[in-house]
């Protein structure tokens, strides 16, 4: 039919889509295979995009020239910035989207990029070779010749969905069949299989809801874009709606507990702590007298609403007494059940920080499959995936970002170096490097290594272009100029002492500082900054500036990471012949075999004294040494 | 440079004449050294049990000596190997021959500390464990034993855990403010967070106010006896020690060099100085002497000043004087004024037994809060009141700081009171942005600071901890 392609992404969820999208960009000829063409791009769960950390990765995508950002400004119903209070280091912008128009938007933003074809069909063989893999078989034995695949089955893979106690059935979401041979065909390749489980509340019918007894929370900021290049005008809003349980509904679920499918013996499997079940709330903090619900749009064009904080896996009569419970929906139809899902995850320990699995050239894992959950999670996995996919068939080196760069090198590292005992998510506790990784500095942190690696249409490089001048020529001027003692105090807003001839960007350290009066003074000063006034670009200036004292610890603690990810460790050394490392660390060097000295340090419970003992071993000339006490040669 | 899994061999007992010598072994290859110097392959079936063996040699099968073989099997012995203590005869030549037939039959010679550092590299101890050992095996007092004796048993280890297990907790409190903004139970006041944060502040200064303490118990506390020429200096010196150890004359300035003695206090070993008397009016000879007690009183610990009774109390300028001259370069030290040659007026309580006299010389109290000590040599009376003092004064006995002392856990490398200060002031910063308002993410940024300060001393916190503190106290997530 089509003989080969050089990339081929196996599903078309948040992770699919931006592989696929990512290896198209470089020029790869990649071939999206799903089971159902109308569902790419779904959202499984809630209908929302964004959150604390989430947000950032959704600005990360998007300085990588990927979907996620665009397709949410273009479905988005409802915005608030979390943490708006707070500094802006812990931003999180979220919306609420319109599930449907978000699933066009995919649609069309995938249809714009030439190398790309989509196909409606199911994977369900994987080809190897040597060490690699070749290429694909369809349903139908159709065999598609490829240089690499990204597999991102989500919760498809030997999906079973849980209402009540019994077996349950098989299935990938509510009405739409499970990926079964793929799981065989995994295996047979030697991965690691493992169960991880997670939930999904109730729907209900809007028109049956009494919004006169909930609290209405509007969106705001309707100005907000996630993307720099791409963003449209959101198509509408739409209000979120909060109400409570209380202890009918606590004592309902206690009364039920021996039927929902977790506490009912039905399902075995791992889930999330911080999204738990209303069966695990209520089990888990039994001193809690009533938990926050939010009656979230489905979208502009239906009433119907979903009921963020009762995820189930109780019995569907339950589920309607559970409802009938809660202030306002005491007359509400469900229109669809809550379920719990369980599903295989590959331990990512398996993989390398590119994605690929360790052993088998070519082949990726993004999302769900690596035991995270999270849209954005998937997405930004997706994205790393589809790059290294691209790059490989394309004889480049591979690009990881590292923990100081960004939350997507927050997250492939803790993936691949400590694993996973629950699914993961991503929070901004997980970074070392907060201050730095921030929603309005994506651009600055990504925007040029995504230009070079050619993922960025011509829209996003001018506007990162301009977003680069902005900076350079502020910076340049707030570090250079000495400023009159008067201008000084008008920036620093009149606190505090204030001596003439200081450049104007130590000021903006101090609290209180005025950047509204920064930008004027600079302007007044030198008239030339006029034209370049990127507001993006002023606004992670100013927060840079503001931060810098911090910043500067944590960047100076980023670049070590960053000195120790340079330093890279020969392949296939014997770590059995370095003399002086403790057993434990010989043990898990040997097993987890780093390629970088950052990679070694990353791996639990590795002792800071053997870290420093293999940085003076490797920086002494290991290899030389290892070549002598080894037959095979050695690279690096 | 030595293999790391090679089996090794050692002599665990100093050389030379004793009754018995301890060879120790560790390594997978235990098992066939021995066998190699005819021990039976049954004494290795019951791990823990003593058995007398008869030791050859692996070559010729001459007896070399008859010992007893402790075997104990891997992972549960000390290196986390196999190891057998081999008890031999002691003496100048045998054990070294056992020793020897040992590399003979394919051990190798231990590096110094290697069987300590094969027992860290297993995983059975800590850094701090392991500088406990070591300061165990160097200890000259009793002192410095129980110091060591307290890290060996992770009491330091402990109290740092205990207080990285605060740190911890704060750190959960700010990721439930930073990472769920929208939960149901509003996060703890960040006011009530700069409280806990104190609470490790206060804790870390006394840690590191525990410095000079164990300094002093392993190195000895330099005490120095000043006061003016024929003060009783020298007189103290020998009832100290017991001995005739310096001269003694009614004639001033007597002693003009500065004479050390090794001595205790408790358990604290002292390094006493007998100096010359401090006057302006001395010869070139005694000058010498009186620079050269300048010296060490701005090296000292502390400094026993000591005045004659029949003097009356010193006056304002003299005090001022002494104060000067110590304190001047050497502020921390410690200053113990005695009433000395008491013989008429002095009694054990002090400057109360002199009556109506008292208050004329606690008026002249030369140091805050120090009172007059008396003592009387000739009357055999007080010297047990200014070693008590004193070992107060120097934090061990009744008077240590925080009780810490009797615990072990003591701080003793620089390195380590640096870790413990740099935390200090991290913590410090936090709660105070806290206080201020100044935002979360900035405190959260010096709490992990203060955490990695710590972590250094003893081990990595994985961010994991802190989210499983998070989830196990608060109900998270929609």
């Amino acid at each position: 039919m089509w003989g080969s392609v050089d990339v081929v992404v196996v599903g078309g969820g948040h992770a699919g889509v931006e592989a696929a999208a990512a290896s198209a960009r470089l020029g790869c000829r990649t071939l999206l295979v799903t089971p159902d063409l109308e569902r790419v791009g779904q959202m499984s769960c809630n209908p929302a995009i964004g959150g604390v950390g989430k947000g950032i990765v959704v600005r990360e995508i998007d300085a990588l020239g990927g979907v996620m950002a665009r397709a949410t400004d273009a479905s988005n119903v409802h915005f608030r910035m979390l943490n708006a209070s707070k500094g802006p280091a812990v931003w999180g912008p979220r919306a609420q989207t319109d599930r449907a128009l978000y699933r066009l938007a995919v649609r069309e933003i995938l249809e714009e990029l030439p190398a790309l074809q989509l196909f409606q069909g199911e994977v369900q063989g994987i080809c190897r070779e040597a060490d690699g893999v070749s290429g694909v078989i369809l349903r139908g034995g159709i065999e598609v010749g490829c240089g690499a695949v990204v597999v991102t089955t989500g919760t498809f893979l030997r999906g079973r969905i849980h209402r009540g106690l019994g077996e349950g059935f098989a299935g990938g979401r509510e009405g739409e069949a499970a990926t079964i041979a793929l799981a065989d065909a995994l295996e047979g390749l030697g991965l690691r299989l493992g169960r991880f489980k997670t939930g999904t509340p109730p729907r209900l019918d809007g028109r049956t809801v009494d919004f006169g007894r909930l609290e209405e929370q509007r969106g705001e900021m309707p100005g907000y874009r996630f993307s720099d290049w791409g963003g449209k005008e959101p198509p509408g809003s739409k209000s979120c709606w909060i109400t409570w349980t209380d202890e009918e509904l606590h004592n309902l679920v206690s009364r039920e507990l021996k039927k929902s499918s977790l506490y009912g013996g039905a399902l075995a499997g791992v889930g999330p702590r911080y999204c738990p079940s209303i069966e695990d709330k209520i089990v888990k903090f039994p001193g809690a007298s009533r938990h926050k619900l939010y009656l979230e749009p489905e979208g502009l064009r239906t009433d119907e609403v979903y009921v963020n904080g009762i995820s189930t896996s109780l019995p569907s009569e339950v589920q309607v007494a559970m409802v009938r419970s809660i202030r306002g929906l005491e007359e509400a139809r469900i229109s669809r059940f809550g379920y719990a899902i369980e599903y295989d995850y590959a331990d990512p320990r398996q993989l390398r920080p590119s994605l690929e699995v360790r052993g088998l050239r070519g082949l990726y894992l993004a999302g769900q499959i690596n035991g995270t959950t999270g849209y954005e999670e998937a997405a930004g996995q997706g994205i790393v995936a589809g790059i290294n996919a691209g790059l490989a068939v394309q004889g480049r080196q591979s690009w990881v970002p590292g923990r100081g760069d960004a939350y997507l090198g927050v997250m492939v590292d803790d993936l691949v170096n400590r694993g996973v005992e629950e699914p993961y998510r991503l929070f901004t506790s997980r970074a070392e490097h907060r201050l730095l990784l921030r929603q309005d500095n994506a651009p600055e942190r990504l925007g040029v290594v995504a230009q070079g690696l050619g993922l960025l249409p011509r829209a996003a490089e001018e506007v990162f272009r301009s977003r680069v001048e902005t900076r350079q020529r502020w910076l340049g001027w707030a570090s250079a100029e000495k400023l009159p003692v008067d201008v000084a105090r008008r920036i620093s807003g009149g606190l505090g002492a204030v001596k003439g001839g200081q450049t104007a960007d130590g000021l903006l350290q101090r609290p209180g500082a005025r950047f509204d009066v920064f930008v004027e003074e600079g302007l007044r000063l030198m008239p030339a900054l006029a034209d370049h006034l990127d507001p993006g670009a002023l606004r992670a200036l100013e927060v840079d500036l503001r931060y810098a004292g911090y910043r500067e610890r944590e960047e100076r603690a980023a670049g070590r990471w960053r000195d120790a990810a340079a330093v890279r460790i020969p392949v296939r050394l014997d770590w059995r012949a370095l003399v002086g490392l403790s057993a434990e660390a010989v043990e898990k060097f040997a097993d987890r075999q780093p390629e970088t000295l950052e990679e070694a340090a990353r791996i639990p419970g590795v002792r800071v004294a053997d870290i420093e003992l293999l940085e003076r071993l490797l920086k002494r000339g290991v290899h030389a040494k290892a070549r002598e006490g080894s037959d095979e040669g050695l690279e690096g | 440079m030595p293999d790391h899994r090679a089996t090794i061999v050692g002599l665990a007992t100093p050389p030379g004449r004793s009754a018995l010598a301890v060879v120790r072994l560790s390594g997978d290859g235990v098992r066939g050294v021995l066998g190699k110097l005819g021990v039976e392959p049954a004494v290795f079936t019951r791990p823990g049990s003593a058995r007398l063996v008869r030791l050859v040699d692996p070559e010729d099968g001459s007896v070399l000596d008859h010992g007893v073989v402790v075997y104990n099997a891997g992972p549960s012995s000390y290196t986390g190997e196999d190891v057998a203590e081999v008890s031999v005869h002691g003496g100048l030549i045998g054990p070294g021959l056992v020793v020897e037939a040992c590399l003979r039959a394919g051990a190798r010679e231990a590096e110094p500390g290697e069987f300590t550092r094969r027992r860290w590299a297993a995983g059975k101890m800590d850094a701090l464990q392991v500088e406990g050992l070591s300061v165990l095996l160097d200890a000259e007092s009793r002192g410095a034993r129980k110091l060591a004796l307290g890290r060996l048993e992770g009491g330091l280890s402990r109290r740092i855990q205990a207080l990285r297990g605060i740190l911890l907790d704060v750190e959960a409190l700010l990721a439930h403010h930073l990472d769920f903004p929208d939960e149901d139970e509003p996060p703890t006041p960040a006011g009530a967070i700069g409280d806990r944060l104190d609470e490790v502040a206060q804790a870390l200064a006394e840690l590191r106010a525990t410095a000079p303490v164990a300094r002093r118990l392993q190195e000895g506390a330099i005490v120095v006896l000043a006061g003016r020429p024929n003060a009783g200096k020298s007189s103290l010196f020998n009832a100290w020690l017991g001995e005739e150890r310096v001269l003694v004359s009614p004639e001033p300035g007597t002693t003009r060099d500065a004479v050390e003695v090794g001595a205790f206090v408790g358990d604290v070993p002292v390094r006493l100085f007998d100096t010359a008397g401090l006057r302006d009016e001395a010869g070139a000879l005694e000058a010498a002497g009186i620079e050269m007690a300048e010296r060490w009183l701005k090296s000292a610990d502390a400094v026993i000043w000591l005045h004659r009774a029949e003097w009356g109390p010193p006056g304002k300028e003299e005090i001022e004087a002494m104060l000067l001259r110590v304190s001047r370069g050497n502020p921390g030290c410690l200053v113990l004024p005695v009433m000395s040659c008491a013989d008429a007026h002095g009694q054990e309580g002090g400057v109360a037994g002199l009556g109506s006299g008292a208050r004329e010389w606690r008026a002249w109290r030369p140091v805050a809060g120090e009172d007059w000590v008396a003592l009387s040599v000739r009357e055999g009376r007080g010297l047990h009141g200014v070693l008590n003092r004193l070992g107060a004064l120097l934090g061990v006995g009744g008077g240590a700081p925080g009780g810490v002392w009797s615990e072990g856990t003591m701080l003793v490398r620089e390195d380590e009171v640096r870790r413990v200060r740099g935390a200090e002031e991290a913590v410090d910063r936090a709660a105070t942005l806290l206080r201020e308002g100044l935002g979360a993410e900035l405190a959260a940024c010096e709490v992990r600071e203060a955490g990695e300060a710590l972590s250094g001393l003893i081990g990595e916190i994985a961010p994991e901890e802190v989210l499983d503190r998070l989830f196990s106290r608060f109900c998270i997530g929609k």
